[in-house]
């Protein structure tokens, strides 16, 4: 027996009109599952589609050059009746053991731990299930978390639990038993094969409906140095080619070896999530502005460049949080007002960024965690014994950052003259590269020319920045009248991995509270 | 005013580095300009390194394996040999090579100027030729110019002292010769004057010949020219050497030092190579150069000067054509815009010496000093078929193992073609192939490649060629 059958384009993940750059096979061949159909490129990355089943080839309906889209038909393929196609298929509904019977009434089924990337001994962080509950389809049984991911695992059956094998803290492979379950609708959920949670691994497989689940797969331990990773030369340049962390992909080959297909899969399971690598973050759109109205286009200074590579790196990259408070300045205005003549006898002007800078570097001195940064694997903090601020400053040609070293040991006087030199330096276009590396945090401050709070952007691998807006007088309630005081805003965006809100909203009380009485600095 | 020209990619050198980088580069549909100072592309390797030096070992090789033949029955005359016919058959080899190359650029457009260049800022480059000077304006640069012999300044300027490039001559191989520093180069040099009928003295500072390869590994070798060259002496220096009209007078000093001057009609210099960093004007061009001449370059062969790039001897060690030519490779492509990374797991390094030396990736004395965890299969030649047969037995195969996951970390290899051997064990390493995957693939029989298989089998326990009491618990294990 044998019958006509179209191979279509699987889902690409939401891409369409992907270009075909290879097709592999003809008319007349005779192809086995799996073997490579045709190859797609996107602009992002090249996969290639392989065969559901195996078969004669009748026609194929693509070419090279083609445009092709989900659900666009790739060839006929005469379709042979396959020992192996059929093992399979029973081999999907066995995986289950059928405890009655009796299909048409009620059945019990033992619900199994799906394939999970070929991770075992996971644990079991969470059951969500009790005997009796009404389950349907697609809710969630239990967690499993490895050192990589975690996961939902949702049901394949609708139907009573009957018990619940599995308790939080258990350890389980592929395989091991969940729960069993009284399916009482055994016709709704006959051909409801067990999937696995989000772990791609049929080119068909559609994106599981588990809200929960996360993308990324427990994947085995292939940490370690990169020298340890079981990859040859070729796979190592392809990793290179897409960026990607070769202890994240599963090798397929003999002993775990990864090879190029694994890549690929890699590639495209990432495509497909929607997630990741900076894959499918979607460009904006053309337009050609000119019909609007009159337009001039100039390009964007080196120093803008730059700096728009590492705000947009930081910003998709770092979980920011924003802390706002207020810090009432009225005494340290006042102060500084006193005092200036000191400055300026000098040639240079004591600002409120000084003092800000100086209390600042106290409260990182009280508040290590915020002198820090994230070393790349992510795993580890790497603690400053050093105080070193960064500065924004705006430039003719962009913004700079300059850095100002060892805080910590120099007097506000001494800080108010370097700022006016180093930020003199910078609008002369004088600073260094070096001038310009090495901050513990940064601050930015458009206290001169307004606003009452802004969301900064954190600098290189700091992990907080302090943005500060323009101080106004504002009626503050004390004891039981309001009275005029200056309210200065700031606004504290943090690394959420490496800061919780209650440190940071801490934080940004300490610094609320120390330019509110600059006698802390002495404390 | 000198000659203007511009081009997208100017590479200064045209040693293995240089003419591969330029050839990629133009393959990658750039406009490229290859400088060299010698009228002669090819740089070190093609005119007096690898190739030239290749050709007179083969020729050395012949003569001792000829003589060998007289001890199985077999006897030539005494060799007749003109040093004038060999040095030229020596040069029509570079001349056919340095000519096809130049052929390869012309297919390619690349267009060669010959002449000294130098960096007048980071993107113009001042080549001084004999037709005046010519500027050029670069988009990118790749620097590729090499290395050469390092002198020592105590030893007077004398015809009768050279270093390698001068020893490729031949000036005169019937002499009592010095050679100064027993490393690849220096043995190279020695074995082919040897072969010529001159006498051979080495000094060496360090306490081994060919340091940086295990002991154990270049033994086999110490011990064949023990026998056939005057002295080998280790750990021991040249302090002065007087240059009078009967001979050069040396002073040694040292564990092995003679006592008094010694006598000796020639001296090759062969001390170490240094790279040519400080001349090219770098400074100029803001590229940073270390105090011994190197160039600091990423993987992916760029200096700190984002469009100008470095490649070969002159980036560091391993000063090998083999470094250079797939560094030169990368560099080209990077620039065309691609993601390449040049991050090899292993180089290997080779003397074509009688027998020759070779090793990849982790050696044993690195393994000690750094504490690394290894284990090790040998297989000694004397058990194999095609060594004895060839008449050369000295050979050893050692293969270094990760004691955890069986993966081969490095090898050493001595023996006739252990140059050609030791690319497996390359491959293997890049692969992460362990003892079991180059045990179980079948090695063609009876070759000396066939060793290689018998070192992974000795680690194993798995050998049948050799018996070894002390079989490996792995294997225990798997039989119970
Ligand atoms: C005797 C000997 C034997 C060797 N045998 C081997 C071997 O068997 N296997 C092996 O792998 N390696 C061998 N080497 C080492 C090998 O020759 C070098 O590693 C290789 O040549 C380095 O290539 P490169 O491209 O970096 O530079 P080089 O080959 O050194 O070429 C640099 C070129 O740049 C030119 N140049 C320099 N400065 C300027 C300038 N300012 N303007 C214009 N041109 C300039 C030089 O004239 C030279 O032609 C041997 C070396 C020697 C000396």
């Amino acid at each position: 027996m044998s019958s006509q059958i179209e191979i279509k384009v699987p889902d690409l993940g939401g891409a369409s009109e992907v270009d075909v750059i290879e097709v592999m096979v003809a008319s007349g061949d005779r192809i086995a599952k799996d073997d490579s159909l045709i190859t797609l490129e996107s602009d992002k990355a090249s996969m290639d589609i392989p065969a559901p089943q195996e078969g004669v080839v009748t026609q194929v309906k693509l070419k090279e050059g083609d445009k092709a889209s989900q659900g666009d038909v790739i060839l006929l393929l005469e379709a042979l009746p396959s020992a192996e196609a059929t093992k399979q298929s029973q081999q999907q509904t066995t995986k289950t053991e059928t405890t009655s019977a009796d299909a048409n009434q009620t059945t019990e089924q033992t619900i199994v731990v799906p394939d999970i990337g070929g991770a075992t001994d996971v644990d079991v962080i969470e059951v969500m299930v009790t005997p009796g509950d009404q389950i349907t389809k697609d809710d969630s049984l239990i967690t499993l978390e490895s050192d990589k991911a975690s996961m939902d695992v949702p049901s394949p059956y609708s139907g009573t639990m009957k018990s619940v094998v599995l308790k939080v803290g258990a350890k389980v492979s592929q395989g091991d038993a969940i729960a069993v379950i009284e399916i009482t609708d055994a016709a709704a959920n006959q051909a409801a094969p067990i999937q696995p949670p989000e772990t791609v691994s049929s080119e068909t497989a559609t994106k599981s409906s588990t809200p929960a689940a996360t993308p990324s797969s427990p994947t085995q331990q292939q940490t370690a140095s990169s020298n340890e990773i079981y990859a040859g030369p070729a796979v190592r340049r392809m990793a290179r080619e897409f960026d990607l962390d070769l202890t994240q992909i599963i090798g397929t080959g003999p002993k775990g070896r990864i090879q190029t297909q694994d890549v690929q899969h890699f590639v495209k399971q990432r495509m497909q999530a929607g997630r990741g690598v900076g894959l499918s973050v979607p460009t904006p759109p053309v337009v050609d502005f000119s019909q609007f109205g009159e337009v001039t286009s100039q390009p964007l200074t080196k120093i803008k460049r730059l700096t728009g590579e590492n705000v947009h790196r930081n910003w998709l990259t770092i979980p920011h949080v924003t802390q706002f408070d207020q810090a009432d300045i009225t005494e340290l205005e006042a102060f500084r007002q006193a005092n200036k003549h000191h400055a300026e006898q000098q040639g240079f002007k004591l600002t409120p960024l000084a003092f800000i800078m100086k209390v600042v570097v106290k409260a990182l001195q009280t508040f290590p965690q915020f002198n820090a940064s994230l070393d790349p694997s992510g795993q580890q903090l790497i603690y400053k014994k050093y105080f070193h601020l960064g500065v924004a400053v705006e430039t003719p040609n962009g913004l700079v950052v300059p850095v100002i070293r060892d805080v910590d040991g120099k007097g506000v006087l001494a800080l108010a003259q370097e700022l006016a030199s180093i930020s003199q330096k910078a609008r002369e276009k004088r600073l260094m590269p070096n001038e310009m590396t090495g901050s513990c945090m940064s601050i930015s401050s458009l206290g001169g020319i307004g606003g009452t709070a802004f969301t900064p952007i954190i600098n290189g691998t700091d992990v907080a920045i302090l943005g500060i807006s323009r101080a106004s007088t504002q009626p503050v309630w004390q004891h039981d009248q309001f009275i005029p005081r200056l309210m200065l805003p700031l606004s504290l965006s943090y690394d959420h991995r490496v800061i919780d809100g209650a440190e940071a909203a801490r934080f940004t009380q300490y610094l609320a509270d120390c330019l509110g009485d600059i006698r802390h600095l002495v404390l | 005013m000198a000659e203007q020209k511009q081009t997208q990619v100017v590479v200064l050198g045209s040693g293995p580095g240089g003419y591969t980088a330029a050839f990629r580069a133009a393959d990658l549909g750039k406009k490229v300009i290859l400088v060299e100072r010698f009228s002669n592309i090819g740089g070190v390797c093609l005119n007096v390194g690898c190739i030239p030096s290749k050709a007179l070992l083969h020729v050395a090789k012949v003569i001792d394996e000829a003589d060998a033949l007289s001890q199985h029955g077999v006897k030539f005359g005494k060799p007749q040999i003109d040093p004038k016919r060999l040095v030229s058959w020596k040069d029509g080899v570079v001349k056919r090579l340095t000519g096809g190359l130049a052929a390869l650029a012309k297919q390619r457009k690349v267009e060669i100027m010959t002449g000294e260049g130098q960096f007048i800022d980071d993107h113009h480059l001042k080549v001084t030729t004999d037709k005046g000077d010519v500027t050029i304006e670069f988009e990118h640069a790749i620097i590729a110019a090499g290395s050469e012999a390092v002198r020592l300044p105590f030893i007077p300027e004398d015809p009768r002292i050279f270093t390698s490039t001068g020893a490729l001559q031949l000036p005169n191989t019937q002499c009592n010769m010095l050679v100064i520093g027993g490393g690849i180069i220096g043995l190279e040099m020695a074995n082919v004057y040897h072969s010529l009928g001159a006498k051979i003295t080495i000094v060496e500072f360090m306490n081994q010949l060919m340091p940086g390869a295990d002991v154990d590994i270049v033994k086999p070798l110490h011990k064949r020219v023990e026998k056939r060259y005057q002295n080998i002496w280790l750990e021991t220096k040249v302090t002065a050497v007087e240059a009078k009209k009967d001979g050069l007078y040396v002073t040694f000093e040292g564990k092995n030092a003679p006592t008094k001057p010694q006598k000796f009609d020639q001296i090759l210099l062969s001390v170490g190579r240094s790279p040519n960093g400080h001349r090219i004007g770098a400074d100029k061009a803001g590229v940073q150069v270390d105090e011994r001449g190197f160039i600091a370059v990423d993987h992916q062969l760029r200096t700190n000067v984002d469009h100008i790039f470095a490649v070969g001897d002159i980036v560091g060690q391993p000063m090998l054509a083999h470094k250079s030519i797939p560094q030169g490779k990368i560099a080209a492509e990077v620039i065309a815009g691609m993601k390449h990374y040049f991050e090899p797991r292993a180089i290997a390094s080779v003397a074509y010496t009688d027998p020759e030396v070779a090793w990849v990736g982790l050696t044993e004395t690195q393994a000690k000093a750094e504490n690394i965890p290894y284990e090790k299969g040998v297989f000694p030649w004397a058990a194999s078929g095609r060594a004895l047969s060839n008449g050369r037995e000295e050979g050893i195969t050692k293969l270094l193992f990760d004691p955890t996951t069986q993966r081969v970390l490095g090898a050493g290899i001595i023996g006739t073609q252990a140059g050609d051997l030791i690319a497996e064990v390359a491959l293997a390493i890049e692969m992460g192939c362990d003892a079991q995957d180059i045990a179980l693939t079948i090695h063609p029989h009876p070759t000396l490649a066939e060793t290689v298989a018998q070192a992974a089998e000795a680690f194993e326990g798995t050998i049948t060629d050799l018996y070894l009491p002390k079989k490996k618990k792995s294997d225990k294990q798997r039989a119970a």
